[in-house]
């Protein structure tokens, strides 16, 4: 990934978690300061049902209140206290209820048992548990209708006025739809009755519908802890359909939860402006983005472009163009940076101009010394030779000219020397290209081997051939191939050679393919080298021989890298030299 | 001498008595009901062939006499002569026997009807001992079929218009049972209980109809009111289906409490009873107890649970709160019942209310029995007989007997000679106004 690219993504990423923990902060405060807004109303709403509860019991009591200190149902009071006939106020209780605006009302004879009944005329005769402690504050009762419901009442109980309190007063109203529809609430709210008897049912103020399963969690906290619960409800799979629900339990004297009050926050609003918030976090993302795109790009020029053209002049001066400068743009690092950079390849150039220059001149200091040192040896016999002759022209002319033979035959085998030197510098000056073309490896081996098996096996030497059943072709020149590889069997047998009691020892040549390249070994079993002479064995000029030129390895690393391979030397597992020849393999053809 | 003196003195002072203490012929009787007026139209307008008498019989109407033979399978009725219906129509025995057999179509006890110069036979398989009896209910109306279809009687009144809740009847001069004293009646149907006692508190009223639950209250604020006896039966009936066990049936008879209904709802008025027939008809009502019996009723109860369904055939307010305290009676026995609205068929339980007509309790008998849509054997006119096959009939268990009750009018103190017939029919023909004072 290129600097560009990773500038790009950081200032994206910057961008975009910037804007994410923005948003995420926001949505939270938003939510909770939402959450404590809707707190807020459900207990402001809580509160309201409870005052209006109160108030409905206190209603409640002052209508019973009157009932029971009404003419008409003192003469009732009186005559059932003093052993009147029940059954003449069967209705009565309907009556009384209809008159005083109670949706239920029960007379209770002295012997607690209903007298009359107004939401159940049929239940004269049957006690009423409730009338056995009157006076007190109204309270919720579970009230049983004759269609087989029941219902849940707020009720007060009274005892009759002047009638030794042997009768009671039980009444009161429904708590229903119509208790629910009287208290004021507010937009975004609704509110439910959970009647937890009978046939479970579920009563709302106003409109509002909804699943009793899905509050059914919430129901069950608050109906079996008889404490305040609250739950997130989700009646559909819709999120801004959710509702903060609060579940109040309502108890009956005994303290048993007969009802639960259902406050239900509609969290739409919420869902909405979560929702807002991201879109606008998306929003603002994707311009961040598109900021970054540009700021990525203009920070490009600024850094990045210096950077690469760095990066390229690099690779020129790795490919060898040293001349290579690059702009300095700034006077901040990366200018620093691309001035040190010119500073260093201006160096290195002119060191290596020195270096070629000294090595030139070491080259040809050195090729004056070989020169001088190859020319001395074979002048200095056709000095002596020379010398002998003009001193035997002194001599009669018998011995002169057998003098004479003997000096010309020498001079000419000087002479013949010289010219066999000069040759060999001149082949090395003159090193053909090399014509390539497929080339059978193993052909060229055994041609070498055909050649030089008679000269093996006269110095003892024995011959090793490790060669792969394997067509193994390399683009090669023959004829010079060929001539590395005598080159390199040529000084094994030299390696080999020595008094005849040391003569002999094995020489190995195999061929095999190895990772796509052609590899030819040939390892001899003499002396060896040391490091020193592994590292220096290439050099020109230089030879571990007595009367050696130092330039046949020279050849041969040319030619084998005229054939783009290589070449080493190692020592050898048998002790001697080993020379691993690595070429440049043709793929098979299917 | 003396005592010729006298007599002819009190002959004097009665001839001189004021007319307010006589019955007074003229004015129009205004008659308020809580049902539709053709019943009281019915026995107003026509005749029948004889008709209940205030002893315990069956006295002529239309049939002078009558005789049977052949165990009584064989009845005959010799006709009133000069009998004319209101269009002028003489009656003939033709018309009574179309009428007879109109009357009750392919149901007659009889199995057939033909008229013998001025007689009318009926013949049956079986014996009917009591079909004098059982002619004498309002069923059995001798009618003449006019041009137009409307059917034309021999009563003391004829229809002048009707139509509705409301019927206008004008007395019929020429009556074969004499002229009755007022000319005519104005019946208002359908009337709300409430508004007819205003209409009878404020004078728009003479008769109107009364509840037994009401009948106390109205008697504490000095009502005049005429009662019958006990002529109306409310009872169970039990119906097959999830009823067939009879341990449930005794159940049911077991848990109702009877003198609650009595006491409460009906305001004391008839009697609570076991029986098919109260107990002033046949003097052994007393032998089927009215008393309940809850732990046995819970016990019978536990044997056969499941719910069940009760409906009243009336919907007046004390038949459905007398509906719902009997549902409460069999929950407290462990029986779950459901009140379904009055008239709902296809109820397991019916609360009935089935009028006794007749004032013979062989003939009461035979009339309940069929009323309930049972045929029953006639084991003899006596007593014991009649107590073995109520009984016998009774044991089943399908019919619950609960309360008899009275009907009740209260009559506007102006209406003078109000009589009711055995059955609780106010004989109106009777009733005449006490003159408005001047």
């Amino acid at each position: 990934m290129s600097l560009r690219q990773r500038l790009l993504v950081m200032f994206s990423l910057t961008v975009m978690l910037a804007v994410a923990a923005v948003a995420w902060v926001i949505s939270l405060r938003v939510r909770d300061a939402y959450t404590t807004q809707q707190q807020q109303r459900t207990a402001a709403l809580v509160t309201q049902f409870r005052r209006e509860f109160a108030r409905s019991g206190a209603q409640i009591g002052e209508r019973l209140e009157r009932v029971a200190s009404s003419e008409e149902t003192y003469r009732m009071g009186f005559d059932l206290t003093h052993g009147g006939d029940p059954a003449t106020y069967l209705t009565e209780a309907a009556a009384l209820a209809h008159e005083y605006g109670l949706d239920l009302l029960e007379i209770v004879g002295p012997d607690g048992k209903i007298v009359s009944s107004s939401q159940w005329p049929a239940r004269y005769g049957y006690l009423e548990p409730a009338a056995t402690s009157p006076n007190g504050p109204a309270f919720l009762k579970r009230e049983d209708m004759p269609d087989g419901t029941s219902q849940l009442a707020l009720i007060s109980v009274r005892a009759v006025k002047e009638s030794d309190s042997a009768v009671v007063l039980v009444g009161g109203m429904l708590l229903d739809r119509s208790f629910l529809d009287s208290l004021a609430i507010p937009e975004g709210m609704q509110i439910y009755l959970y009647r937890n008897f009978g046939a479970e049912s579920l009563v709302s103020g106003g409109d509002a519908v909804i699943d009793r399963h899905a509050l059914q969690p919430v129901l069950d906290q608050a109906r079996f802890s008889s404490t305040d619960a609250r739950a997130i409800v989700y009646p559909t799979s819709k999120r801004e359909d959710s509702l903060d629900v609060t579940a109040v339990p309502l108890k009956d004297r005994q303290g048993v939860a007969l009802a639960v009050l259902l406050i239900a926050n509609q969290r739409r609003d919420l869902a909405e402006m979560q929702q807002h918030i991201r879109n606008t976090a998306y929003s603002v993302a994707g311009l961040g983005v598109l900021f970054a795109v540009a700021a990525s790009l203009w920070i490009a020029a600024r850094i990045s472009r210096p950077v690469e053209q760095l990066a390229h002049a690099v690779d020129e001066v790795a490919a060898g163009n040293w001349k290579i400068t690059v702009t300095v743009g700034s006077r901040d690092e990366v200018g620093r940076l691309a001035a040190g950079f010119n500073h260093m390849t201006g160096q290195l150039s002119e060191q290596r101009d020195r270096l070629v220059q000294s090595e030139r001149v070491a080259a040809w200091r050195e090729l004056a010394r070989r020169l001088a040192h190859e020319l001395k040896n074979p002048l200095f016999p056709l000095q002596i030779t020379v010398e002998n002759m003009v001193r035997a022209r002194r001599l009669p002319s018998k011995e002169f000219d057998e003098v004479f033979e003997e000096s010309t035959s020498t001079l000419i085998a000087e002479l013949q020397n010289l010219k066999t030197i000069i040759g060999r510098f001149s082949d090395f000056s003159r090193m053909p290209k090399p014509q390539l073309q497929p080339e059978e490896i193993s052909k060229a081996l055994q041609r070498l081997i055909a050649l030089y098996a008679p000269a093996l096996e006269e110095k003892k030497i024995e011959l090793k051939v490790e060669i792969e059943n394997a067509s193994l072709t390399a683009m090669a020149d023959s004829e010079l191939l060929h001539r590395a590889l005598s080159n390199l069997v040529l000084n094994a047998m030299d390696a080999m050679d020595g008094p005849p009691e040391k003569t002999g020892g094995v020489l190995t040549i195999s061929l095999r393919r190895r990772d796509g390249m052609i590899e030819i070994r040939i390892a001899d079993s003499g002396a060896g080298l040391t490091p020193e002479e592994c590292d220096r064995l290439f050099t020109p000029y230089y030879t571990t021989k007595q009367h050696g030129t130092g330039l046949g390895l020279a050849v041969v690393q040319s030619i084998i890298a005229d054939h783009h391979g290589t070449i080493a030397v190692r020592r050898a597992e048998s002790g001697g030299a080993e020379f691993v020849i690595e070429l440049p393999g043709v793929a098979e053809k299917a | 001498m003396y005592r010729s003196i006298a007599a002819s003195g009190l002959l004097l002072c009665a001839m001189a008595a004021p007319a307010s203490t006589r019955p007074q012929y003229g004015g129009t009787l205004h008659v308020e009901t809580l049902d539709t007026p053709d019943a009281l139209v019915r026995m107003l307008v026509f005749d029948r062939l004889t008709r209940f008498d205030a002893n315990g019989g069956v006295s002529p109407a239309l049939a002078i006499r009558w005789s049977q033979d052949n165990n009584a399978q064989r009845w005959q009725f010799w006709l009133r002569p000069g009998v004319h219906f209101h269009d002028g129509t003489e009656m003939s025995t033709e018309d009574v026997v179309r009428s007879l057999n109109d009357a009750c179509a392919s149901h007659c006890p009889w199995k057939m009807v033909r008229a013998v110069g001025m007689s009318v036979v009926l013949t049956s398989d079986s014996p009917l001992p009591t079909l004098p009896e059982e002619l004498a209910r309002s069923i059995y109306i001798i009618a003449h079929k006019q041009a137009g279809g409307e059917l034309d009687g021999t009563g003391p009144f004829k229809t002048t218009s009707s139509g509705g809740n409301n019927a206008m009847l004008t007395a019929v001069n020429d009556a074969w049972s004499g002229r009755p004293f007022v000319d005519g009646i104005e019946i208002d149907g359908r009337r709300d209980m409430r508004a007819q006692l205003l209409d009878l508190s404020v004078g728009r009223a003479d008769i109107v109809d009364l509840p037994p639950e009401l009948v106390r209250q109205a008697m504490q604020s000095h009502v005049v009111v005429t009662a019958s006896s006990p002529v109306d039966m409310l009872a169970l009936t039990l119906q097959g289906g999830r009823l067939r066990a009879p341990e449930q049936r005794r159940a049911i008879a077991e848990a109702v409490d009877r003198t609650a209904l009595w006491s409460v709802i009906y305001q004391k008025q008839g009697e609570a009873s076991g029986s098919l027939l109260p107990n002033w008809l046949t003097g052994y009502a007393f032998l089927f107890s009215p008393l309940r019996n809850p732990a046995r009723a819970t016990e019978l109860a536990a044997a056969a649970r499941m719910p069940l369904t009760l409906s009243a055939d009336r919907n007046d307010p004390a038949t459905q709160l007398a509906a719902e305290r009997i549902a409460l009676n069999l929950h407290e026995a462990g029986l779950t019942v459901q009140v379904r609205p009055p008239g709902t068929p296809d109820v397991d339980i019916r609360l009935r209310c089935i009028h006794l007509e007749a004032n013979d309790a062989r003939a009461g008998l035979h009339e309940m029995v069929r009323e309930l849509g049972a045929d029953m054997d006639d084991g003899g006119g006596d007593a014991a007989s009649l107590y073995r096959v109520e009984k016998t009939f009774l044991d089943d268990g399908t019919v619950v007997p609960l309360l008899w009750l009275p009907r009740d009018y209260a009559v506007n103190p102006r209406v003078r000679g109000l009589a009711l017939a055995p059955d609780g029919t106010p004989l109106l023909a009777d009733v005449s106004l006490k003159a408005d004072q001047p």
